[in-house]
């Protein structure tokens, strides 16, 4: 008797785990040699082998799902719970930043003349290009919900459309972004004030560009005809993910930039 | 209490408790006293008048603080680096 009698997925051997490892443990000593060792080597090698397996490994669960028909929906009901719990986790990376950031400016010490912003920090103005940018993620926000409906409605053309145009706000944000980082008169080195802005928006930013290249296979994929109506979890939850990166900056903007200028 | 200011100064022993700083940590009232007492002298030299009610900041700050943060402090100062707004 050849067929399982559950609607699980048992998967198949794949290596791409162990050496999804191998390419975090990679990545990770990489960094350390970058910051204390001035060397790129080993971080050329980590984000190498990291982009060869995720492509590997998530082009391996597209032909798993969308080829080959595995992910019934019991099997996509634990993606979900997948899902829910690693932006859970990244929400809790966040929380760590935010903790800083309110530790050391509730109560500002001596050292940085007993108020925040600290003396001789000249903030960004939160009503210049951080409002647009808000405006901007506010606006992605509505776009992907637009795409997500006219996926579930079947309307191929609106929804390529309306998630091109998500893509591209998000593209927008990043740039200003990077324009912006280039703008400032302060940097990571300077106090307190330099290191909880640049490494809470720092990985704001880096989860916009995750999030941006996940919504980018996205669309590749609905081009590609894989969603359908009622099945296109991948597309979901690439949308949980761009909002999650939308309430991030939502409150990286209120308190960062607006209540700590 | 209408207690002279001199009067006050010959009394003092150490900083009392200031309800402004209720908890253990006491850098701020610390900080907060030097402030006060460069600001008060600032404040008086420019209208001309008599400092030495700014002595009781003093007194305070005196009490409070470790010797090494006033120390570099009046540096910094000296040296037109020091972040306080005095």
């Amino acid at each position: 008797m050849a067929h399982q009698a559950h609607s699980y997925h048992m998967v198949d051997p794949s290596p791409w785990p162990i050496f999804g490892a191998a390419a975090a443990l990679l990545t990770t000593s990489g960094l350390i040699m970058w910051f204390h060792q001035n060397s790129t080597l080993l971080l050329i090698l980590g984000l190498t082998s990291m982009t060869l397996v995720t492509m590997q490994w998530w082009r391996d669960i597209i032909r798993e799902s969308t080829f080959q028909g595995h992910h019934t929906p019991p099997v996509q009901k634990g993606l979900r719970y997948g899902m829910a719990l690693f932006i859970t986790s990244e929400m809790f990376l966040f929380l760590g930043f935010f903790w800083a950031f309110f530790h050391s400016s509730l109560a500002p010490t001596p050292e940085l003349g007993g108020q925040w912003p600290p003396t001789g920090i000249s903030p960004l103005n939160p009503l210049e290009v951080p409002l647009l940018n808000t405006a901007i993620l506010l606006a992605s926000g509505i776009t992907i919900t637009w795409a997500h409906h006219s996926i579930s409605t079947g309307s191929r053309k609106q929804a390529i459309q309306a998630l091109t145009l998500t893509i591209l706000l998000g593209f927008y944000f990043t740039a200003l972004q990077a324009m912006e980082y280039h703008e400032t008169s302060f940097s990571i080195a300077d106090s307190v004030y330099g290191s909880t802005f640049f490494v809470a928006t720092g990985f704001h930013g880096l989860h916009v560009i995750i999030g941006s290249s996940f919504l980018l296979i996205c669309l590749l994929r609905l081009i590609k005809f894989h969603f359908t109506p009622n099945h296109h979890f991948g597309f979901e939850a690439a949308a949980w993910y761009w909002h999650f990166v939308d309430v991030i900056w939502l409150f990286l903007y209120m308190s960062i930039y607006w209540w700590g200028s | 209490m209408a207690e002279d200011i001199k009067t006050k100064l010959e009394r003092y022993k150490t900083a009392p408790f200031d309800s402004r700083f209720p908890n253990q940590n006491q850098t701020r009232n610390c900080w907060q006293n030097y402030l006060d007492f460069h600001r008060c002298e600032k404040a008086m030299a420019a209208k001309g008048a008599d400092a030495t009610p700014c002595q009781w900041y003093f007194r305070v700050y005196k009490s409070l603080c470790p010797t090494s943060w006033v120390t570099t402090w009046d540096e910094l100062r000296e040296a037109g680096t020091f972040p306080g707004k005095i």
